[in-house]
Order: structure tokens, then C-alpha cells, then sequence
């Protein structure tokens, strides 16, 4: 689960199925996606946690009516993270493996898809499959998308030096969701969309490791104990995006998201990009904007007053009142085009940089030492993610 | 008041109706196939590179409390 850093592996269906469906877009419901393989480094440098390690992508079509996608991923983690810092816990080397593989089928103006994905990691398993359909509509200007998927967890715990499983420790999630998605051309020179989901867990959905933090008797200083989380959580999100197509060769583009989850954090997600060729169109740049910002979850405290205050009792960041934002730049070079190269049509390597800045409103750096507990400075903490990667379409 | 503002919304909503079942039949599409150039461009694509934009979701929806909508496909961008 490496340590603190993804409570959950909880991944919605979309996040599944963007992996694994066409480029979005692209991926017209009555036209295959095209095929192309990608491999991938990336590496997430922030909040006292690198992690990096390949990912590589395979699309192949048979026949002009199927498409398989298989997709392995490698997250190598490395470092201790503010949970971790607080507890004393000594900094950690982890592996998380992800295998996923899909089909499409395309049938006249529908396809349909179905498709597994497999994350291991030495105190986590999760097992994801899920199905969609997708059919176009009125003359092709609308494209629907129904999905449904499930999701079978085991949590497991390691313990000591040797970090081997606590055999008496074994826990249970499962993940359900639901969305529906509509994208819709208005001119010539505009698309726009809408995607709903909703994701319901049950099961064990805390961390084992993470603590929650109470005064001591006087208040003086703080003692930590086990989270308490319910033992369900359903979620609704609703998005709405936009493309337009500039009077030059370019496009902006902007999309909104809201959430809410029945632990009370509600969420607004806010998005800008502009894509602009550049170097006689061999060049691709993307540059991007993204603002977050979410209310805390009810059972969510920096510092309860004693012990056993409430039911349930979180001190997980990602629980907090928060904010994140960060800008983003990437570049394509298209390097063979055209007629090609052998059997390849077009290849292309490119990078992508992100900086994002994270600061929180009530989740206080408990790693602080000298002063009062509630009165340390409010954690903040800024992150790096790099992205290289070369793709062929053949 | 009340019941006059009822009435009002009842009448709107039936005129509404009526003005979509009266649209009813086939719909012809506003934008021909051979008008969607600029949408089939590549500069439109909602996302270029899936293995790309999967992992900055991983990244976020591991670090923030919201997940889900993220757009799963479609987009009907007419790339004929």
C-alpha cells in the first residue's frame, strides 16, 4: 500500500477504463482506437516520497472489429512521507505491480468493452473488472457511454525490519461503480462532454498503518492511536468539459468537476489547457492548469481533545480541507511521419513536466517539535512529476 | 401566489414538451461529416496519450479525496 501514501487503491472506472479505452476523443464509439504501443518512465517526486518505474501500453486490432489493449505498470517507491515521519517509522522501499488487459468489440455505431486489471503490492491486492458500451448517435455528433465495474481488495499488513505479512491481519473491500458519459459536438469548431459516476466501497477502508493524533492529559503533547473509519463510502461525481478549436491551429479547453461523498467532503476540480503546434507542426505543446480544492470529511480531525472522542476518527490528510495547484507543460516531436518507417505510420517521443502545490487547512505538521500540539505550522508541500515516453502507431 | 406560480410552471413545462415532441423525427446532423476536419485534428483530441493522462489521474486521485468522471471515452470527434 506504500505506507501512507494511497490509502486506497480504490480506482474508479474511469480511471480503469482511460487506461485501458482508446485515447479519449479519438476513441470514437463506431471507429476502433488506433493502435500503437507506448512505453513509459515517470517518476512523482514530493511530500518526502519518489516514486517511479515504467509503464508500457499495447494496442493491437484484429479484423477491424477488435482491439486488445494490455497495459503493465511498475510504481517503485522510495522515502517516508509526513504519516510516516510521525510516527517514527523508518523510511521504505516498495514495489506495486499493475497488469490490465481489455477487449473492444465493434459492432456497426456501438462498441463494447470489457476488460481486467490486476495491482499487487506486498500488503495490498486489488482486482478490477469492469464492462462498457458506447454508441453513436444523430448522424455521429453524439456518443454515449455506459460502464459499470467492480472491485475485489485484500489488505493485508507487514510488520518489522523484515516487513513480512502479519499473518493474523487480512481485510476486505469492495469497490462497485457505475457512470455514464455523453459527448457532443455543437460546431464545426466545438465538442463538449459530460461524465457522471458513481463509485460505492464496503469493506476495510483505512489505512492500517495511519494514526490519528489526541491530546494527552495537561496538553502538553499529543498520543497517537489506530484510525476508525465506517465502513462504506458511496460517491457521486459530475464533470463537464469543452474543446475549441482556435482560428489558428490550437485549442483551449476547460472542464469542471464536482464531487461529494457521503464522509461530507465536497470537491471542485477546475481545468484549462491550450495545445498549439509549433516547428512546421512536428512539435506538440500542451500546457495545462488544474485547481483543486475539497472540505474535510466529518469523522476528520488534525487533533482529537482525548481519546475515544467519537466513532469514527480519520487523520488523513487527504481527508482535509484542502487545495492543490499546478501547472503543467508537455511536448511531442513527432520523429518518423508519414508513409513511415517499415511497417510503423508514426512515432513519437515525448515529455511531460507537472508541478503541484499542495497546502492544507487543518492537517498540521505534527513532525514539528517545540510547540504546543495544534499550534505547528499547517503542512504544505510541493511535488515534481516527470513523464518521458515514446509511442509508435503502426 | 403560490398557486398561480404552480400554474405557470405547469404551463411552461407542457409548452416545453410539446416544442420537443413537435422536433421529434429524424435529426439531421448540423455538422457533415466533411466539416469535422478541425475536430478530427489531433490538436482536439481530449487526451493523446492515454498512458499518459492514466497516470497523472493515478497521481491525483491518490493524493485528494474526490475520484470518479474523469471522461472513460467516447467523444465523437468524427475522425472518419
Amino acid at each position: 500500500m506504500t505506507v501512507m501514501h494511497s490509502r486506497r487503491f480504490a480506482r474508479s472506472l474511469a480511471a480503469v477504463v482511460a487506461t485501458l479505452a482508446g485515447t479519449m476523443g479519438a476513441a470514437h464509439a463506431g471507429v476502433l482506437p488506433e493502435e500503437r504501443a507506448d512505453a513509459m518512465y515517470k517518476i512523482y517526486d514530493g511530500g518526502g516520497l519518489k516514486i517511479d518505474g515504467p509503464s508500457v501500453l499495447v494496442r493491437k486490432n484484429f479484423a477491424d472489429k477488435v482491439s486488445v489493449t494490455a497495459n503493465y505498470y511498475v510504481d517503485q517507491v522510495s522515502g517516508a512521507s509526513i504519516d510516516m515521519v510521525v510516527l517514527g517509522a523508518s523510511p521504505l522501499r516498495e514495489e506495486r505491480k499493475q497488469k490490465s488487459l481489455s477487449v473492444d468489440y465493434l459492432r456497426g455505431k456501438t462498441t463494447y468493452s470489457a476488460g481486467a486489471e490486476n495491482s499487487a503490492e506486498n500488503d495490498y491486492d486489488a482486482n478490477t473488472a469492469f464492462v462498457s458500451i458506447g454508441q453513436d448517435m444523430f448522424g455521429d455528433l453524439t456518443t454515449v457511454t455506459l460502464g459499470a465495474s467492480r472491485g475485489w481488495d485484500r489488505i493485508t499488513r507487514v510488520t518489522g525490519a523484515s516487513r513480512q505479512r502479519d499473518p493474523n491481519f487480512e481485510r476486505r473491500l469492495e469497490r462497485r461503480s457505475w457512470s455514464i458519459g455523453l459527448s457532443q459536438i455543437i460546431t464545426r469548431n466545438l465538442i463538449t462532454g459530460v461524465d457522471y459516476e458513481a463509485i460505492t466501497e464496503q469493506g476495510y477502508l483505512q489505512n492500517p498503518y495511519r494514526a490519528i493524533r489526541y491530546l494527552a492529559p495537561g496538553g502538553q503533547s499529543f498520543i497517537t492511536a489506530p484510525e476508525v473509519y465506517p465502513t462504506t463510502r458511496t460517491s457521486n461525481a459530475v464533470a463537464v468539459r469543452a474543446k475549441y478549436y482556435l482560428p489558428w491551429r490550437a485549442s483551449v479547453g476547460g472542464s469542471y468537476r464536482f464531487f461529494s461523498d457521503t464522509w461530507n467532503i465536497r470537491a471542485h476540480t477546475a481545468e484549462l489547457n491550450y495545445t498549439h503546434p509549433l516547428f512546421k507542426d512536428s512539435v506538440m505543446a500542451d500546457f495545462n492548469y488544474r485547481y483543486y480544492r475539497q472540505s474535510s470529511a466529518s469523522f476528520y480531525s488534525d487533533l482529537f481533545p482525548r481519546a475515544n472522542f467519537q466513532n469514527f476518527m480519520a487523520r488523513d490528510k487527504e481527508l482535509s480541507t484542502s487545495d492543490n495547484q499546478s501547472v503543467g507543460l508537455a511536448v511531442s516531436y513527432d520523429f518518423i511521419r508519414g508513409a513511415g518507417w517499415r511497417f510503423l505510420n508514426k512515432a513519437t517521443v515525448s515529455a511531460r513536466y507537472d508541478y503541484i502545490m499542495y497546502r492544507f487547512k487543518d492537517f498540521r505538521d505534527a513532525s514539528v517539535r517545540g510547540v504546543a500540539p495544534g499550534a505547528e505550522p499547517l503542512f504544505q508541500y510541493n511535488a515534481s512529476v516527470g513523464q518521458v515516453f515514446v509511442s509508435v502507431f503502426f | 401566489m403560490r398557486t398561480s406560480t404552480l400554474r405557470l410552471a405547469t404551463v411552461g413545462a407542457l409548452l416545453a414538451a410539446a416544442t420537443l415532441v413537435s422536433g421529434c423525427g429524424p435529426i439531421t446532423p448540423w455538422v457533415k461529416p466533411y466539416e469535422r476536419e478541425r475536430l478530427a485534428d489531433p490538436v482536439m483530441a481530449w487526451d493523446r496519450a492515454s498512458v499518459s493522462s492514466s497516470y497523472m489521474g493515478h497521481v491525483r486521485e491518490n493524493r485528494e479525496g474526490a475520484r470518479g468522471a474523469r471522461g472513460g471515452g467516447g467523444g465523437g470527434c468524427g475522425c472518419n
